[in-house]
């Protein structure tokens, strides 16, 4: 006659939050490539440039084996250590690129959603303009025609996140600029420099900041996809070479995989773990998936 | 349906609930939105359920469709329609049922018509799935349904998105979806608490027409008394999860048991009041769910509280008519009833009989 | 009325800032005289170079002013005429090479595309309608890897599988093949493209459908007796393609610059190949039609979608 069912508690019946367990072990990861990326040269690693030829062996590449735990590629360089190597520019022009788009797109957008007015029409037309082009496209437009070293590279992607970063700050800001806390500093005299400062960056930062991680994802793929085409960093070691170099031929790829697939794993890796991590800041601090 | 089955069906309940239980599980803890609670309806007749918000009106009526979400939910008890039970079906199973036999009208208007389709296809298409029909058929009958619940230009109506309706008449839309198939129950969801008071008469004159013409059991949730009142034949009052008293119309507001309802009658605007008279309002909250109090659930904002009624949960009592139930140690008319009331008038407490405070 | 004269309007500012932008950089970042004539450009001081820079100078404008040149190259390129190459053999019309090759293209992104947008469909459907149970949170996991894969990575994982390893599908795009075997060979390439936009569009899709389906009319759908799929597909897809259809446009983008990898790695003579081809060999007028080409169908495509928006929810249709 009675009729039970028991069934689990659906997932917004969970009230706490916490970052969890995957998020600590993806910042462990990005943490560990960053140590490796700022302390490469001092670590215990073979040279990423040496030619590690074994008569024995006969001709390069040479598969994975206990002296070369990735293999080596077809001048017998060390896999293990250029893949780990490759960190270092991947990494820095990610970090660059979205610190210097977070700095200019950042004040950009709080700046535009502050003032509103002329200022806001210019940069917002500016930012559409930006995202007009297909990003890859405008990125190989711009570092086609430059003088490729870390710094130009970084700047170029940089450039690349002003536009999406700046209208979520100012989409953040204007959220902000009408409310009770800003029109009460406006009333005591407070300068507007004083307001950005004190009252509107503190709010904007936090759900900017927890996008940090997101943004330096795309970055790493975008710089990575530049390496792979050759528009990135000429001199130097990167994830998207080496990619690129296990795998232009054909021959190389079907009988070497593991130069093009070790890269690939490190690269996917890192992205992973970004991409994870950004998202579980960002559910923590609730910024709205749509705002993107 | 064999003959035997026939007879037996006019004199057994259209739909019956026996102790349904529904809770459920929050992070607080368990939350007993419907904690046993038996109800019967006939045939043609129309049964009011009344409370405050939080008091298992709504969850009842869905428990009772099996609209209920599947996980976190606990059932408990048995759902009967036409004898058979229907507690235990799965959605599946109720397809064959909702619409056909069953249907319901939302509160909100505004959000409970498919912004994006239609106004003739959001009825035809009922028509086609329950009942077999083409497209044109199902449409020509849905103009008529529009023109049932006196919806000008029906015709034209049927291209229109309900976006470009008003208010009142998109609840007409609603009321012409849930009558399509002819069910022979309806629920009503608090049918005019989102109209202008103007367009709420309007409407309950419409079910009620409807009712009658079609010869429907109607189930009218709302927390109005006043609004039931014209339209019901009996009313259920409905305090934290439980029913708390239950008659024909007629008694419960000739003799009100439950000093919840004599509340609730107390908090109606009336005509026959001189115009400034202070309304009452029940003072305190409604009763914690997760954790209700010991004994009787109401007992915490009853004017006639004594120290049986904070510990002790009163059983359903019958009073003088047969069809009269409340839950109450001290009803309304019980020698502790009428000393407490004297103490209170002393007080000043109880100005008149029906306004105070 | 007033709204889609306004969106045209907007579309052709950007066009015009677009070109603006393409062709400055190209100019004054680049060096279209070195360019033209290669290391001739600046020898200077030998009479015959200093012939040939005037003669260059005087075909391609050089000896104006950018903004004159830049009305020039306008007037031409808006006429479909976008010059010749700055190749050594001969000089054909750059529109020549474009019209062969920009087909290719757009089947290419047209396909994976397609691929994306009925692969992730159904699979938000299936997946919202068993949110939070275990398949959903496979299938949710799986496209957040896909999302975290580059699609040069894919490409070459592809590649490596189902070229090199299986020989299923073939190594290189061969021009002169019937359609279907070269609607074949574009398959892979697709795939590079539309995995991990397919993996955006589902994540997208799902979560909005899980909004949609706490609805009340999805309750209301529910009470009539239609079937879940019914409900799925009819009552909650559609109010829930708003930002999906504006993702589409967006990732457009993602599409054609994926293009790009996808044609590089699997050798297929489109557009986007030609791009990087062109650059490495100082191709400047080949370099600035491609980019406007693309640029320009971004802005268009994205003006589609904003009216696309308005076929969709009838309350924006005015």
């Amino acid at each position: 006659m009675s009729t039970t069912s028991v069934t689990p508690a659906p997932e917004d019946t969970i009230v706490r939050k916490k970052l969890g367990f995957g998020f600590w072990l993806c910042v462990t990861w990005i943490g560990l490539m960053a140590f490796i990326a700022i302390f490469a040269p001092v670590l215990p690693l073979k040279s990423p440039t040496a030619n590690f030829l074994d008569s024995a062996r006969g001709r390069p590449p040479y598969a994975p084996s206990w002296s070369h735990w990735f293999g080596t590629d077809k001048d017998a360089r060390d896999v293990f250590s250029r893949s780990l190597y490759g960190a270092r520019i991947s990494l820095t022009v990610g970090f660059t690129a979205i610190t210097a788009g977070f700095l200019i797109g950042g004040s950009l957008g709080v700046i535009s959603g502050y003032y509103k007015g002329w200022i806001d029409r210019i940069s917002s037309f500016g930012f559409i303009v930006l995202l007009s082009f297909p990003s890859l496209v405008l990125a190989i437009l711009l570092t086609s025609l430059i003088d490729r070293n870390l710094l130009t590279v970084s700047l170029v992607l940089g450039l690349l996140s002003i536009a999406p970063v700046g209208r979520l700050a100012r989409a953040a800001t204007l959220q902000y600029a009408d409310r009770e806390f800003v029109l009460a500093a406006r009333q005591i005299g407070a300068t507007n420099r004083r307001i950005i400062i004190k009252e509107i960056l503190p709010n904007v930062a936090i759900p900017m900041s927890s996008l940090a991680l997101l943004g330096m994802a795309v970055a790493v793929v975008a710089e990575g996809g530049l390496a792979f085409l050759g528009f990135s960093v000429q001199k130097g070691i990167t994830w998207g070479g080496l990619i690129q170099l296990g795998s232009d031929a054909s021959k190389t790829l079907q009988d070497a995989p593991w130069i093009a697939f070790f890269p690939i794993l490190m690269l996917f890796l890192t992205v992973l773990s970004l991409n994870f991590a950004g998202d579980r800041l960002r559910t923590f601090f609730d910024v709205k998936e749509t705002t993107l | 349906m064999n003959q035997s089955e026939m007879v037996r069906s006019e004199h057994e309940p259209l739909v019956e609930t026996i102790d349904v239980k529904t809770h459920f599980k929050t992070a607080r803890g368990i939350a007993r939105a419907v904690d046993g609670v038996s109800i019967q309806i006939r045939r043609g007749q129309s049964l009011g359920v009344v409370g405050e918000s939080g008091s298992g009106k709504t969850v009842l009526s869905r428990s009772i469709m099996g609209l209920l979400p599947r996980n976190g939910v606990i059932r408990e008890g048995s759902v009967r329609y036409q004898g058979q039970e229907i507690g235990n079906r799965s959605d599946k199973e109720m397809q064959s049922i909702w619409g056909r036999e069953m249907a319901m009208i939302f509160q909100d208007p505004m959000t409970s018509l498919n912004p994006v389709m239609k106004v003739g296809k959001q009825i035809a298409e009922s028509l086609r799935k329950n009942l077999g029909m083409s497209a044109t058929e199902a449409l020509a009958v849905a103009e008529k349904l529009l023109h049932d619940v006196r919806i000008p230009e029906p015709a034209r109506r049927l291209n229109q998105y309900p976006h470009e309706l008003s208010g009142g008449m998109r609840q007409r839309v609603m009321i012409a979806i849930a009558m399509a198939c002819g069910p022979n129950m309806l629920f009503a969801d608090e049918p005019t608490t989102a109209l202008d008071v103007t367009v709420q008469a309007q409407i309950l004159e419409l079910l009620s027409e409807q009712k009658r013409e079609r010869n429907m059991s109607l189930l009218l949730v709302t927390h109005n008394l006043g609004v039931v009142a014209g339209y019901t034949d009996e009313i259920a009052v409905m305090y934290g999860g439980k029913v708390v008293e239950k008659a024909p119309t007629k008694t419960l507001f000739a003799n009100t048991k439950m000093p919840y309802t004599e509340a609730l009658l107390s908090s109606i605007p009336r005509l026959d009041q001189p115009s400034h008279s202070r309304l009452s309002t029940i003072p305190g909250r409604p009763p914690d769910i997760v954790h209700p109090p010991k004994g009787c659930r109401f007992a915490p904002r009853c004017a006639y509280v004594r120290d049986l009624c904070l510990n002790e949960e009163p059983e359903l009592q019958q009073a003088d008519s047969p069809d009269h139930t409340y839950r109450c140690f001290y009803p309304v008319g019980s020698p502790e009833y009428l000393e407490r009331r004297v103490e209170l008038t002393r007080k000043g407490e109880l100005v008149e009989s029906e306004g105070s405070n | 009325m007033r709204y889609y004269v306004q969106r045209v309007a907007l579309a052709i500012l950007l066009l015009l800032a677009v070109s603006m932008l393409t062709f400055g950089a190209l100019n004054i970042l680049g060096d279209p005289l070195f360019n033209i004539l290669g290391p001739v450009a600046g020898d200077v001081n030998n009479p015959d170079s200093i012939k040939m820079i005037a003669l260059a100078k005087k075909e391609f404008n050089l000896d104006r002013a950018l903004p004159v040149r830049y009305f020039i190259w306008l007037s031409h390129f808006v006429r479909g005429d976008f010059g010749v190459t700055f190749s050594s053999t001969g000089q054909p019309p750059v529109s020549g090479v474009i019209s062969e090759r920009l087909p290719r293209t757009i089947s290419l992104v047209f396909l994976a595309q397609m691929f994306a947008i009925f692969v992730s469909i159904p699979w938000a459907i299936i997946a919202a309608a068993r949110a939070g149970k275990v398949s959903d949170r496979i299938s949710t996991i799986n496209a957040f890897f896909l999302v975290a894969m580059p699609n040069f990575a894919i490409a070459v994982i592809l590649k490596f599988v189902f070229s090199l390893k299986l020989g299923w599908t073939p190594i290189t795009y061969v021009a002169d093949d019937p359609l279907s075997s070269r609607l074949f060979q574009l398959l892979l390439p697709a795939l590079t493209i539309g995995l991990p936009v397919a993996a955006v569009y589902q994540r997208l899709l799902r979560t909005d459908l899980i909004t949609t389906l706490q609805q009340d009319f999805i309750l209301l759908a529910r009470t009539k007796g239609l079937s879940k799929t019914r409900i799925l597909f009819v009552h909650a897809l559609r109010p829930s393609l708003f930002s999906f259809i504006t993702v589409v446009g967006l990732n457009t983008g993602a599409l054609i610059g994926g293009s790009i990898v996808a044609e590089t790695v699997f050798r297929i003579p489109g557009i986007g190949s030609t791009l990087v081809e062109s650059i490495f060999r100082n191709d400047f007028p080949v370099v600035l039609a491609i980019v406007m080409i693309v640029a320009s169908a971004f802005v268009v495509i994205n003006l589609l979608v904003d009216f696309a928006y308005t076929l969709i929810d009838p309350r924006v249709r005015r």
